[in-house]
């Protein structure tokens, strides 16, 4: 309860401030900036319960989160910052709140850097900002590629970074690259806990090492990006079965994702294409084995200076090739969206979006918005949804 | 004779008030802080500036970038320099201050005070609109370039700004495409757009600059703004 009450006290607070643009203030003669961000969602669904929320009947508004950060600028070439996150989406997040980033950067040249810390992974257009709600046209990211339930898995990690830019001259554009490795650990709060939890068992860590890269081509036409991004992963899936402590290592664990964007004038579409690959199991034999793929085709206009549109057709699709721990199956969820998006003012917005879904993935075996344990009654075969989210940021 | 030059004049000023305009709706001045040590910058440097992608230019200098909130003027450089829309650019300084990437960079609320904050800011570069005033600041050309190494300039001469378009409040920006030798003379200058009075005077003194010898002739684009108010 102390939590759900700091954060309205947050909230407030964030409220009071939304007017104003960012909080500057001088620190050991260095101008640190604060910002924030609050959005609260309501969402309701004519038959299944989504996302862990009860979204029948009347709907559902725990849909609540926040953040905010500091940084400063210590020399030209040197920065250091922090951002707490808290969310509660029904029962994920539940009030915890989180270290979303922390970290220093360093500078050497426009071609090469290095940061350090709890530092959001790249990969993809928007798996750094996946959180950030003011950011985006639509109240909820394609769920084939940005699962708001798993966002723990790919979202930070506690390690490093090289990054940069290379112009390769006028005609050929510039190549923006990141290498990373680091150390992931999900959140007691997250997709694989509430399912691994709802499923009879006990969640105790699901973590380890995560490397990878992402290279990104802003070509030499106009607005048009595209990229590539790796993950590899060698983790370890340790939870309570019965009386057995049940500790399931990756071989191997992979992501990989391929991605564009094109902007022209008002107009902004995206792809993306995602394929995840795991094989847990213990002593040689594979227990699990997940094959996720997904895709999703976007586009937004901005209609008028505060108004934008856009919709997209998401794709997810999931195989379970083994039958080990649980049995082998496949699943999909093809999602129609569209989104009006409205700003009032610079730093608020009012999105109101539908979903009209086919399908519901495994909803047994792999977190993916739907939940057996959320849908006793079992699940019926289309989702309709409409998702009204409001936020500010400063 | 008397007759024909002054009806000559005439054309002259109406001329150029009509091929003025576009300059004075779309234009914008460049400015920094004296500290600065540039006389020029590309629009490739001036993008990588606000875009927070680089915090010097080549000369050594560190630049900081300043916006204005709104305005003609703001309005101009975000589409014609950034090459974004002003929800875009709002959107990619937040990615950045989100992720922990970079800063907000500082927004004042009008061109006076954007060049008040330049004036007294060590190293500040922003932008404002063609008939602001910029006492305490220095202008800075911005150039084009088909290849991508700017060549420093060592010596700049000033344009005459003629005296009958001044009196008659005629100003914009003339852009040029102009051909470097490699010992650093200017070797021709054509005018791509602006005012074509003011594009010959621009020509006669830009033939007087001098720039850093390099290893071969490059071609590049200035802009040269003739402020009325100034």
């Amino acid at each position: 309860m102390y939590r759900r009450v700091l954060g309205l006290i947050f909230v407030s607070l964030c409220v009071s401030q939304a007017p104003t643009q960012a909080q500057d203030f001088k620190l050991f003669d260095r101008d640190v900036q604060i910002h924030g961000f609050a959005s609260q969602g309501f969402v309701h669904t004519n038959d299944n319960n989504w996302l862990t929320m009860n979204t029948s009947g009347f709907g559902s508004g725990e849909f609540t989160d926040f953040g905010v950060n500091a940084s400063t600028q210590l020399t030209d070439n040197f920065r250091i910052g922090a951002q707490l996150y808290d969310r509660n989406l029904g029962g994920l997040g539940k009030w915890h709140p989180t270290l979303d980033w922390a970290y220093a950067t360093y500078k050497f040249k426009p071609w090469f850097g290095i940061r350090g810390g709890k530092v959001k992974t790249v990969m993809g257009l928007y798996n750094d900002t996946q959180d950030l709600d003011f950011l985006h046209t639509f109240a909820l990211l394609p769920q084939s590629i940005y699962p708001t339930d798993l966002r723990d898995t790919t979202l930070a990690h506690e390690g490093g970074d090289i990054f940069g830019d290379i112009p390769v001259g006028k005609k050929f554009g510039t190549l923006s690259y990141t290498a990373y490795a680091g150390y992931r650990n999900d959140s007691q709060y997250g997709g694989y806990a509430y399912l691994v939890n709802n499923d009879g068992a006990q969640f105790n860590s699901f973590a380890g090492l995560q490397y990878g890269g992402d290279l990104r081509w802003a070509t030499p036409l106009k607005g048009l990006l595209v990229g590539a991004s790796r993950m590899n992963e060698d983790i370890t899936l340790d939870f309570l079965n019965g009386s057995n402590d049940m500790r399931l290592h990756s071989n191997p664990e992979w992501t990989n994702q391929y991605y564009g964007q094109y902007s022209w004038k008002k107009l902004l579409v995206d792809a993306e294409y995602r394929r995840y690959w795991t094989d847990l199991g213990t002593q040689g034999v594979s227990l699990i084995q997940e094959d996720v793929r997904g895709w999703y085709m976007a586009g937004t206009y901005q209609v008028v200076k505060r108004v934008q549109v856009g919709s997209y057709f998401s794709h997810y699709w999931i195989n379970y090739p083994i039958s080990g721990l649980l049995s082998s199956g496949t699943g999909h969820d093809y999602d129609k969206v569209i989104t009006v998006r409205f700003d009032p003012t610079r730093y608020m917005n009012i999105k109101v979006e539908g979903h009209f879904m086919a399908g519901y993935g495994l909803p047994d075996q792999y977190p993916n918005g739907f939940y057996a344990a959320n849908n006793p009654q079992g699940l019926k075969p289309n989702t309709n949804a409409l998702v009204v989210k409001g936020g500010f940021n400063f | 004779m008397n007759y024909t030059i002054k009806h000559f004049r005439i054309l002259v000023v109406v001329a150029g008030l009509i091929m003025s305009l576009p300059a004075f709706a779309a234009g914008v001045k460049i400015i920094a802080n004296p500290s600065v040590k540039a006389d020029s910058i590309s629009t490739e440097e001036l993008k990588s500036v606000f875009l927070e992608e680089k915090n010097s230019l080549p000369d050594g200098s560190r630049v900081e970038p300043v916006l204005a909130k709104g305005g003609s003027a703001h309005d101009a450089f975000v589409k014609e320099y950034l090459g974004k829309t002003e929800a875009s650019l709002q959107t990619y300084y937040r990615t950045l201050v989100f992720t922990g990437k970079g800063s907000m960079p500082k927004a004042e609320a009008s061109d006076s005070d954007v060049v008040a904050y330049v004036a007294r800011t060590r190293g500040a570069i922003g932008y404002v609109g063609l008939e602001t005033n910029t006492d305490g600041v220095k202008t800075l050309a911005v150039t084009s370039g088909d290849n991508l190494a700017t060549r420093r300039l060592i010596s700049r001469v000033e344009p005459v700004y003629p005296p009958e378009l001044y009196k008659n409040h005629i100003g914009g920006i003339v852009r040029l495409k102009v051909t470097i030798a490699a010992n650093g003379n200017v070797e021709s200058a054509e005018v791509l757009g602006g005012n074509p009075v003011l594009g010959e005077y621009a020509i006669a003194a830009v033939k007087t600059w001098v720039y850093a010898a390099a290893s071969s002739k490059t071609k590049t684009e200035i802009s040269i703004p003739f402020d009325p108010n100034h």
